[in-house]
């Protein structure tokens, strides 16, 4: 396919790998990596960088935070040193991770419009102080449910996702989401970096 | 030996070290050192020296090349900068500027 | 200490209807279905179950979470924590599984050495 990326079991990248596309790593890489399309890191990968995509799955070795739009698959010979953002994480058993991990509204990227109120809502319970669990979600669904649109208008634009949510019901989300370059499909080799 | 794919949609700005082949569709900025054979096809730029064992070149290249084989500029290719090789062919429809050394 | 009424097999279980203040620990294994305001401290596996909730310091042999739980975990065995459960807390070990779907905000504190191409990062990495 022409828009894979495959860095070799010899090849050793210190820089910057930005663009769109998919990417395989069985090699080193040393510097950053941003693409618009899904990351594996395989299990001969030793990357020291941080590394955003729309999916990435890690079977190698990690030292970085990774930011998925959408979600993020840490496997059992995965060994990661860094923060963890994605709206949806898994971690299987045997997977080493040390560092923050945060599951919901993935960074700066702009959610789908589908998926993100329904994890805009989930984050949004877990902010609440100790409340019962049960009744939130459907509270808190039925606010959510009036912005749905903006996000997907907003798509376009790249803006943190703390800017589509309601209001009333997140007070604290923990850490602010790390500006990350994330690349719109369709970008050509040129994109804006905000860190 | 695997090779290392550089996409069409991928830029890499820094350094590319390898034992591989190489094949450019994307873009590469900095230096490119293989032990092996590497090909910038149509549409590949690569701003950058190479230093390789055969190179073919059906895309764009701005920087030296240093080859320990041949080095081979097709139809469509656009070289600007010294070529150092044991052999060298220019297509026709290939574009060059650059000195040539062969070590005669 | 926490009232709890023993099910089936020997395992304590604290109901759905039943709200525990305070501190809970014992031998053995805990399912927790109510909710619990207190830390937690088990010889044996703790499961909190889809709909219940914990806001509790966890130290136990194994930690499922099919529910809710605010506060860090300590096991000596798996962590779990399931589709659909949500922890909001630091958890201690290695043996870790978030299962998609799963909820989670807060830390993973195993050790362990990454190879060394990617320089020492023992102890927690420095931004």
């Amino acid at each position: 396919m022409a828009n894979s990326t495959v860095i070799g079991r010899t090849s050793f990248i210190r820089g910057r790998v930005t663009g769109d596309g998919d990417l395989e790593i069985a090699g080193r890489v040393e510097g950053d990596v941003a693409v618009s399309g899904e990351v594996l890191v395989d299990t001969s990968g030793l990357v020291a960088a941080n590394i955003s995509g729309s999916r990435i799955v890690v079977r190698g070795a990690v030292k970085g935070d990774l930011v998925a739009e959408e979600a993020l698959v840490i496997e059992s010979s995965a060994r990661v040193v860094g923060d963890l953002r994605a709206p949806r994480i898994a971690i299987a058993q045997g997977g080493l991770v040390r560092g923050h991990v945060q599951t919901g509204n993935a960074g700066p990227a702009r959610p789908r419009a589908a998926a993100a109120p329904a994890r805009a809502t989930v984050s949004e319970t877990k902010a609440r102080p100790v409340a019962a669990p049960a009744p939130a979600p459907t509270r808190t669904v039925t606010t959510v449910k009036a912005p749905p649109p903006p996000p997907a208008k907003t798509v376009a634009a790249p803006v943190k996702t703390n800017q589509h949510k309601p209001a009333p019901p997140a007070s604290r989300q923990g850490p602010p989401p790390p500006v990350v370059p994330v690349l719109k499909k369709g970008t050509k080799a040129v994109q804006k970096k905000a860190r | 030996m695997a090779s290392t794919v550089i996409g069409a949609g991928i830029t890499i700005e820094g350094e590319v070290t390898t034992d591989e082949d190489v094949v450019v569709q994307g873009t590469v900025r900095g230096r490119l050192v293989a032990k092996d054979a590497v090909s910038v096809e149509s549409g590949g730029a690569v701003e950058a020296d190479i230093t390789g064992g055969p190179v073919a070149v059906a895309g764009t290249v701005t920087g030296n090349i240093n080859s320990s084989d041949r080095v081979d500029l097709q139809n469509g290719a656009k070289v600007i900068g010294n070529v150092k090789a044991t052999r060298i062919t220019i297509a026709d429809g290939a574009q060059f500027k650059g000195n040539v050394d062969m070590d005669v | 200490m926490a009232r709890t009424r023993t099910g089936g097999g020997g395992e304590a279980v604290i109901g759905r209807s039943t709200r525990v203040r305070g501190r809970v620990s014992g031998d053995g294994d805990l399912r927790l279905e109510g909710t619990v305001e207190g830390d937690i401290s088990l010889t044996g596996e703790l499961t909190i179950t889809d709909g219940a909730k914990a806001t509790s310091n966890v130290e136990a042999q194994t930690v499922t979470v099919g529910g809710e739980l605010e506060g860090d975990v300590r096991a000596n065995g798996l962590v779990r924590i399931e589709s659909g459960g949500r922890v909001r807390g630091d958890i201690q070990g290695e043996l870790v599984a978030i299962d998609d779907g799963a909820e989670f905000n807060g830390r993973l504190l195993a050790e362990f050495e990454l190879p060394e191409e990617l320089g020492s990062s023992n102890g927690g990495r420095r931004r």
